[in-house]
């Protein structure tokens, strides 16, 4: 049996990564072409390029003080640049009704890393580390309840990096079966060592800024960032979100099955549940990591559901792979497609591999786009294809 | 109220040290072996390689699977836990920089959240949804309704398993210190005639609890997802109200337990 579901009203986004600190800084840098991937901040015995925030983070203040983090602080940009979006919001639904589904992979490691650091410096953790204020997922929880008003459902989606893809799906769901309104979507996560070596000691990092679909590829650069959406039951949208597809491998807790097939069921779920052929989608977001697997599988596995004439980007050339939050920057990303008419050169792509037949935009290219695919694929052999549609 | 969804209970499963089965608990019949869970229905290498949190939630998983009928390599799963595999981020943390040695590989690959859900799917070689969540004391909770969302939509059971390994020690003072726990409730839609199903549950919503969870063991007491113990204790005594999913240390979270003829 095939399940649809009613689309679902996108009335609000924005974003923050390396790129830049809101939708239209980010806009201009993906025109440009402009790749921020350089030095990692984070101390690590070897050399990899980064996607890094390099500028000031908004502070948290008050009574919210002792949960500041990079995680938080990066969520307080997002809530500042969807002010009146959020306001707007709170006017339409009752904030019991308004719930709040986010992803990370990393949550407060980058923090829980410097206490830990000085626990085995001194044998004490620091005065004012706090673990459930500032490690777990509730911590980014409490600070986006206090910062946006929303009281309905809350918990932190953590399948590695489809984290901030699968809040769409729950978000749309609940929406689907009457259990809230309206929805605060998307994820964050921050760069820090254990990523960084972790990535490195898989063979999976890049030492210079990644390439995806290159021959020339050889690994992953790991980025930061975040993102968010409004979701709402009705309202004016900015994009529609017609359906998330999601499915598993099971395959390896690791490696991607080689011809990509819990890729694919993803991507055929996303369009069966939009009751939508593959000939009807216009651009492809592709997951993109620059790994010579990763990018191997996701090649097979998109030209065997829509062939080879579909443009396919990786933006993670841009912002690095923004790990836990990479499902929401990216569906952000792929909407502009869908708002500005034009979809960004994938960055380090050229001279594509030869053994990979789908179409790799290796330029910036401007035409009409109705209706856009972002794949995430995880750890865990955890897929996600979210669909998305012009208003 | 923000949900008039109601469900059905197909099966239940646990694993606590001294309480391998949740016939086990149910008999209040505690045992010394095993104190940790083996993943007797992983594979060899997932068997060695997974952590005790893996091998819990899916000893509970199986076990509350099983009694659903619900058949393995179909169906949804919902992991939830509010640390994680926090003990083998510690350990790479121990590695990189007390040992000054590069992380393993495999341990990096598996300090994911959703480590159980991944070995679970490629076990049951599963290719339907499964996720892995966190929300503090409120994650039971928010699984359920993860999973009551789920059913509404598709009509078909989940299996929602909560669970977390014993305290992270260097994070956590020893008075706020607990023990290994893992439950789970395997949830099954009801049928538009359906008035068999002995048990069926509502929620969750935010109400005032009329029903109390069992008296246990501090360090019991203290496990982040004991909400689900309770849930499944108010379950097996069969009697109809509404329990708190978070022993008062999360939002208020209930679920509304309807019992025929309770």
């Amino acid at each position: 049996m095939t399940l649809r579901v009613e689309p679902v009203a996108i009335t609000g986004m924005t974003l923050s990564n390396a790129l830049g600190s809101n939708c239209d800084e980010v806009r201009d840098a993906l025109a440009a072409g402009d790749s921020r991937l350089g030095p990692s901040p984070v101390k690590v015995p070897f050399e990899t390029a980064v996607g890094a925030i390099r500028v000031e983070l908004p502070s948290l203040d008050g009574a919210l003080t002792p949960w500041s983090t990079r995680l938080t602080r990066i969520a307080k940009r997002l809530v500042i640049n969807l002010e009146l979006e959020l306001a707007a919001l709170r006017e339409r639904w009752r904030p019991e009704r308004i719930a709040l589904i986010l992803g990370t992979s990393t949550a407060g490691a980058e923090t829980t890393e410097s206490a830990f650091q000085h626990f085995l410096a001194t044998g004490e953790l620091p005065e004012d580390y706090d673990l459930w204020r500032q490690h777990t997922y509730g911590a980014v929880l409490h600070v986006m309840r206090a910062l946006t008003g929303a009281q309905g459902p809350g918990w932190v989606v953590s399948t590695a990096c489809t984290s901030s893809a699968k809040p769409l799906a729950s978000a749309q769901r609940l929406i689907g079966a009457g259990l809230i309104d309206a929805a605060i979507v998307g994820g964050i996560d921050t760069l820090c060592a254990m990523t960084l070596c972790g990535f490195n000691a898989l063979g999976a990092l890049s030492s210079k800024p990644c390439r995806p679909f290159s021959s020339a590829r050889d690994g992953i650069s790991i980025g930061e960032g975040g993102a968010l959406l409004l979701l709402e039951r009705s309202g004016e949208p900015i994009v529609w979100l017609e359906s998330v597809g999601e499915s598993s491998d099971a395959y390896h807790i690791s490696a991607p099955h080689p011809q990509g097939l819990g890729a694919q069921l993803a991507m055929q779920r996303a369009l069966d549940r939009a009751g939508c052929s593959p000939a009807e989608v216009d651009h492809i977001n592709a997951h993109g990591t620059g790994t010579p697997h990763n990018d191997g599988a996701e090649a097979n596995a998109i030209s065997e559901i829509f062939g080879n004439e579909v443009p396919v980007v990786s933006t993670k050339g841009y912002t690095g792979h923004t790990l836990g939050a990479a499902g929401a920057t990216e569906a952000v990303l792929a909407s502009f497609a869908l708002t500005d008419a034009w979809i960004p050169a994938s960055l380090g792509a050229s001279p594509v591999d030869e053994r990979i037949s789908i179409k790799i935009a290796t330029e910036r290219t401007e035409g009409s786009f109705r209706r856009v695919l972002s794949n995430s694929f995880a750890f865990g052999g955890n897929n996600v294809s979210v669909l998305l549609r012009s208003a | 109220m923000t949900s008039s969804i109601e469900v059905g209970v197909a099966g239940v499963g646990l694993f606590m040290p001294g309480f391998p089965t949740a016939a086990d608990w149910r008999a209040g019949r505690a045992s010394d072996e095993p104190e940790l869970p083996t993943g007797s229905r992983l594979d060899r290498r997932a068997r060695g390689r997974s952590s005790v949190l893996t091998k819990a939630l899916a000893e509970a998983y199986f076990e509350a699977a099983d009694a659903a009928g619900v058949e393995l390599g179909k169906g949804s799963a919902v992991f939830g836990s509010a640390l994680g595999e926090v003990g083998t981020m510690l350990g790479l943390l121990n590695q990189m920089w007390r040992d000054h040695e590069e992380p393993s590989p495999m341990a990096f690959a598996l300090s994911v959240h959703n480590a159980a859900s991944g070995i679970v799917s490629i076990a049951t070689k599963n290719r339907g949804f499964t996720t892995s969540l966190g929300a503090d004391h409120d994650t039971p909770a928010m699984a359920l309704m993860e999973a009551i969302g789920l059913i509404a939509e598709r009509g078909e059971p989940v299996v929602v398993v909560c669970g977390e390994e014993p305290t992270p020690t260097a994070l956590v003072p020893d008075d706020e210190a607990w023990e290994l726990a893992t439950m789970a409730i395997a949830l099954a839609p009801l049928s538009d005639h359906d008035d068999g199903t002995p048990v069926r549950l509502r929620g969750p919503f935010k109400v005032a609890p009329t029903l109390t969870g069992p008296e246990l063991r501090p360090m019991l007491a203290r496990n982040p997802q004991v909400g689900l113990l309770d849930l499944i204790c108010a379950i097996e005594a069969g009697k109809s109200g509404t329990i708190a999913l978070d022993r008062g240390r999360g939002a208020g979270w209930c679920m509304e337990v309807l019992v025929a003829d309770g």
